[in-house]
């Protein structure tokens, strides 16, 4: 146990008489980077929220450097020397990178003033090991969310932080930023730091892991040697069975459903036009910000073009219409679910029926038992379990929100269905399912649109592949061209397919 | 045949959820203590009175509970109230038929909610500053509108309506359970209900899903307005007489029944039977103070404590 920079033993969580981890063993070595894996759900962010002081641990003992401790609150936690640095990044963005750096220990002069100049000096001398690029007197909102996150791991820098755990770091990252960010990462643990990495991207933890834990249902499964592992290995203990590799089908015919034309929004969506066909699975790719969402919210009619137009079945679709774009049958499901998708209060039937509410109700009043009977039987195809569809939508697991999503326009009786990111957030073993169904509307004659950041992703479903860089459609490509080289060529670089 | 029984069993489980349980277990707190240290307390009679105290603020606060699951919040209930008021009893002075009068207070109420709800939906407007502001221009134009002075002579007729009862029930409580009803049957049965809490709980899903957003937020502040015209009609037809300052603080009360009720201020969240125990427990307050004969002061300390128990109470046990 001395050998470890903190030991987890037996540690259990209960809510009531639910267990959500039980008798969970985790150990970190100095200087390693650590991967915690496994599905939504498994326990991963109740493990680090017991590590972080923000939940109590029903039983279980905490260990740093041999000596058992006590971690009842974040502050405890930060005295310990461990930060957590989440997903959705915790920074002030009006305050400048040293300002946030201090935030809530501020250095000072006579117990009163802010002593900003050794708080630069200080900033400057940690990120300088970091990136050197980043002045600490610039405003937050002012920096990429890369450098906001390296600010975040110089705020634990400054902490003395000996355990850092890293939150799914790479959700808003290119693979550009990854690259450093895993660079970044190594340095660190060169230096004695432990890092905690947390990720569903199997190539980032092949690439900067030492060693990884997995957990399944609250229990855990095993402690591994990256060396000795390949993705498939780490795949089938996490999900506790193998995950089939299936072949792409196409369904796509020469029917066009949607034509966009000359589709602009500012200096966002330049000039897009294509035509999606009937069967057809169509990929999205690009860089974040390339301008993919906000193509798909033009044709979802929630923001006004500048200019173009947008046919369905060679129909002129009024445009900046949300209700004119569902009677068209055009259905978004959106990257952020929480935001944009769920009514999170709201029921699983409540959610569905939403777009087309007229359907379920009559003389005024909503047929509850008839829109329960139209919910089961979507949720029932799409597999949702359990199959209860009066439950509050928030208590679900990102998969099946997504599924709910996807029933929803199912229900409404969708075409043409947009799907911007779909399984961001997922686990492995619903991420498979929600491939599924994109490929068996397909199959049913809809026309889907997939923007993803995953390359394997849009790989795997679309017969075709669009690439979006700064705004414009920039490839177009088909067949054996859809591969990680064309995609990244097109996505980062300056060429233009010649159409 | 089993469908008409689901629904009745869901219509059931849906009012009854474990919020209003607390609220209702609130008032029974309120109820015993009262109950003890004053005979009279518990008696039909002072039930009724309890009711009928509470049935103005029940229905302002039942408009002010749709709102609030909107995400909004109406400021301006009270001089809108006021407003109706004169104009109903200007009228009926003048000689128009009451039913005439009534719906022209009604329409006050009505197109003052549009005004708040256009302003809110397609201005983009905050609904707060809107609503405040409104708070002072309607109460402006009720004042400049009367000069200031009451309006007297309301015809017996309406008096008598207002202060009549059936089965011995006096006409404000029936009104304002009319009121609850069809606001229930809204809430929960209608796309209208769920829209409302749609837009409340996440206004980008909802307009995701082609919600019609800004009709439904003009719809509560239509509602709200309407509500509030009614409740004031009660109180014209209790006093005799239409002040163009009636309805002073009647949103402060509104907004507590609804939050003591279990409505968040954030929207998604609220319900019809919680606002109405809410209002019943201010109401009860009111009167078993006056009965022991404390200070009104007091009073106004207990309705603060018991506000902010409410939200200590909510916060300790949501999502449980």
């Amino acid at each position: 146990m001395g050998d470890y920079r903190l030991s987890m033993k037996g540690m259990t969580k209960k809510y009531g008489p639910v267990t959500v981890v039980e008798d969970v063993d985790f150990n970190v070595k100095p200087g390693e980077v650590h991967a915690l894996v496994g599905e939504n759900g498994a326990g991963k962010s109740t493990l680090l929220n017991m590590l972080s002081g923000v939940i109590k641990a029903t039983k279980g003992q905490i260990y740093i450097d041999g000596n058992e401790v006590e971690i009842s609150s974040p502050l405890a936690a930060r005295e310990l020397g461990i930060a957590m640095i989440h997903q959705e990044l915790q920074n002030v963005p009006e305050l400048s990178v040293f300002q946030n750096m201090f935030l809530g220990r501020p250095i000072t002069k006579i117990g009163t003033f802010v002593d900003k100049k050794y708080e630069i000096q200080r900033a400057k001398e940690i990120l300088k090991q970091l990136d050197d690029t980043i002045d600490p007197t610039v405003k937050i909102k002012d920096l990429k969310v890369s450098q906001q996150q390296i600010v975040e791991i110089a705020r634990a820098l400054l902490d003395n932080a000996k355990v850092i755990a890293m939150d799914e770091p790479t959700s808003s990252l290119t693979p550009r930023e990854f690259e450093n960010l895993s660079v970044l990462i190594r340095n660190l643990a060169k230096s004695g730091v432990s890092v905690i990495y947390v990720s569903h991207k199997m190539d980032e933890i092949f690439t900067v892991c030492d060693r990884a834990t997995i957990l399944r249902d609250g229990h855990f499964i095993a402690c591994v040697d990256m060396k000795d592992e390949c993705e498939d290995s780490i795949v089938t203990k996490m999900v506790g069975r193998k995950i089939e590799k299936v072949s792409h089908h196409s369904y796509c015919t020469n029917e066009c459903v949607l034509e966009v034309k000359n589709l602009s929004r500012g200096n966002v969506v330049k000039n897009a036009s294509f035509k999606v066909h009937k069967g057809e699975v169509l990929g999205i790719s690009g860089l974040v910000g390339a301008g993919r969402t906000e193509l798909f919210r033009l044709i979802a009619g929630l923001d006004k073009p500048t200019s173009g137009s947008i046919l369905v079945n060679g129909k002129n679709l009024p445009l900046y219409s949300v209700k004119q774009s569902i009677a068209h049958g055009i259905g978004l499901v959106p990257e952020d679910r929480k935001k944009d998708g769920i009514l999170k209060q709201r029921a699983i039937s409540v959610n569905i029926a939403m777009p087309d509410m007229k359907r379920y109700t009559k003389f005024g009043l909503i047929r509850r038992s008839f829109l329960k009977n139209i919910s089961l039987d979507f949720m029932k195809e799409l597999n949702l379990r359990p199959l209860n569809v009066d439950r509050t939508i928030g208590t679900l697991s990102g998969g099946n929100q997504q599924k709910v999503i996807i029933g929803r326009w199912l229900a409404s009786g969708t075409q043409i269905f947009l799907f911007d990111e779909p399984t961001r957030g997922i686990d492995v073993g619903a991420k498979s399912e929600i491939y599924q169904v994109i490929e068996d509307l397909a199959k049913q004659g809809k026309v889907v649109l997939v923007i993803s950041s995953e390359m394997t992703e849009i790989m795997r479903v679309s017969d075709r592949v669009l690439v979006m860089r700064e705004g414009e459609i920039v490839a177009n490509l088909e067949h054996d061209d859809i591969n990680e080289d064309n995609l990244a060529k097109y996505a980062i670089g300056q060429n233009k397919q010649v159409a | 045949m089993s469908d008409t029984k689901n629904e009745l069993k869901q219509a059931f489980s849906l009012k009854f959820n474990i919020r209003d349980a607390g609220t209702l277990i609130g008032l029974i707190i309120i109820f015993i203590v009262f109950s003890l240290l004053s005979p009279v307390f518990f008696t039909a009679p002072n039930l009724i009175n309890i009711m009928q105290q509470s049935a103005i603020n029940a229905i302002v606060a039942l408009g002010m509970t749709l709102v609030i699951i909107s995400a909004g919040i109406d400021l301006s209930v009270g001089p809108v109230a006021a407003l109706a008021a004169v104009v109903c009893a200007s009228l009926m002075v003048a000689g128009v038929s009451v039913p005439l009068a009534v719906i022209a207070a009604l329409l006050v109420g009505a197109l003052y909610g549009l005004f708040n709800g256009v302003l809110i939906a397609y201005a983009g407007l905050q609904p707060f500053i809107v609503t405040l502001g409104s708070l002072s221009l309607c109460r402006a134009i009720a004042l400049i509108y009367t000069g200031g002075n009451p309006i007297f002579g309301i015809p017996s007729s309406f008096r008598s309506f207002i202060n009549g009862s059936v089965l011995g029930i006096p006409c404000p409580i029936i009104i304002a359970a009319v009121v609850a009803i069809v606001l229930y049957i809204i809430l929960t049965k209608t796309p209208l209900g769920e829209y409302i809490f749609a837009v409340g709980g996440n206004e980008e899903a909802a307009r995701v899903c082609g919600v019609p957003v800004a009709k439904t937020k003009i719809a509560v502040y239509v509602i709200s307005g309407v509500l509030a015209a009614i409740a004031a009609l009660i109180l014209v037809g209790r006093l005799g007489a239409a002040e163009p300052t009636l309805g002073n603080l009647w949103e402060m009360n509104a907004i507590a029944a609804a939050a003591i009720g279990g409505a968040s201020l954030m929207g998604g969240k609220g319900s019809v039977f919680g606002t109405i125990l809410g209002a019943i427990i201010l109401g009860s307050l009111t009167n078993g103070f006056t009965l022991l004969n404390i200070q009104s002061f007091y009073q106004l300390l207990a309705t603060g404590i018991i506000i902010i128990v409410a939200m200590l109470v909510d916060r300790a046990t949501r999502g449980k």
